[in-house]
């Protein structure tokens, strides 16, 4: 039988000290153990804590884009987008109710065409930055509920104007037309042009 | 003198932990309040993964606020150090990471603010002085015995 002679056998004094030198060791890897509970245990109560706000953080992480995106769909989405054929007008009504100062006129195409040259007078509502500018704009359009609103687009086959009439009557504003000739019966005309980013 | 010194440094270990749970607790108060924002911080820095940035924006806040608990008690003080340690060593890496890439951010660290280099270079040398902090407090602490 292989046993340890008496003086092989590691007496209780060097047990003890070579404990002593492993101390610290043991020490920091206890604290280093404490630590990871301890960002476990956080981790768990942000979560906790998130579940109970008023506007939790989504678990998957979207990035400002991404949430603007989203929230464009929901402006225009919510309440039910209402795709009914909104009134049109003609040029001539066009001028009538431009010259009458009374109402509102929004052109629809994206800002590049706008600043190159629009109608005197028109607010740039673009239909591919909606939100954006329906935002930037809910100061005018806040005293706007009740007046009329005309929105036009390049003209011709241009939907944009369509589907911006559509997007205010959801929003709730009633007296909403086209100007159907648009930007192109507009310059054709050689009617006064506005160019930048003012009406 | 010995007796001053000793007096002294009893005193060292106590203030420097109160001190860096105090910065701790300040850094946190924001980061609860609005974790989205110190989300879109951390996604800023172009270093996580999207599906790793909700879950740290929502545990570093009540991992800085345990860290602050933890310094202010003697027993678990070593604890609370050696987190701050590495925590100012995570932080650290990624602003030096941010400022060598040449990004210009806010990096979250104290509250929202407008992204500047300026202030990346300041949050860089502030992270530097709380390990340094928590460096001595895990150095001069006595391992609790039992």
């Amino acid at each position: 039988m292989n046993s340890f002679s008496k003086e092989d056998r590691p007496q209780p004094n060097e047990v003890l000290s070579v404990m002593r030198v492993h101390e610290p060791y043991l020490t920091y890897a206890r604290d280093l153990i404490a630590v990871i509970c301890l960002a476990l245990v956080s981790l768990a109560a942000g979560l906790v804590i998130n579940r109970f706000r008023s506007l939790p953080l989504p678990i998957m992480y979207q990035s400002p884009e991404q949430r603007f995106d989203a929230e464009l769909t929901t402006l225009i989405v919510s309440p039910p987008f209402k795709n009914a054929p909104a009134a049109t007008v003609g040029l001539e009504q066009f001028r009538s109710a431009l010259a009458g100062k009374s109402t509102l006129i929004f052109d629809a195409r994206p800002s590049s065409f706008y600043e190159q040259g629009h109608v005197p007078g028109a607010l740039n509502l673009a239909r591919d930055n909606f939100a954006h500018d329906y935002r930037k704009l809910s100061s005018v359009l806040k005293d706007a509920q009740v007046e009329p609103i005309i929105v036009y687009c390049g003209g011709g086959d241009c939907h944009d104007s369509r589907l911006v009439a559509n997007a205010l009557v959801t929003l709730g504003y009633d007296d909403v037309s086209v100007f159907t000739g648009g930007w192109q019966e507009w310059s054709a005309g050689n009617l006064p042009v506005t160019t930048g980013s003012n009406p | 003198m010995t007796a001053r010194r000793s007096s002294s440094s009893n005193y060292i270990v106590p203030a420097v932990s109160l001190g860096v749970a105090a910065v701790f607790f300040y850094a946190s108060i924001d980061k609860l309040r609005d974790p989205l924002q110190f989300a879109d911080s951390i996604a800023a820095f172009a270093i996580l993964p999207a599906r790793l940035i909700s879950p740290l924006a929502l545990g570093l806040p009540p991992f800085e606020v345990a860290c602050g608990l933890l310094l202010l008690w003697p027993r678990s003080r070593r604890v609370g150090a050696l987190a701050v340690a590495l925590i100012s060593v995570v932080f650290f890496t990624a602003l030096a990471s941010a400022l060598l890439r040449g990004l210009t951010l806010d990096c979250g660290c104290f509250g929202a603010g407008a992204p500047s280099r300026t202030r990346m270079w300041q949050e860089l040398g502030f992270d530097l002085l709380l390990f340094c902090g928590s460096l001595l407090i895990l150095l001069r602490s006595r391992i609790p015995t039992r």
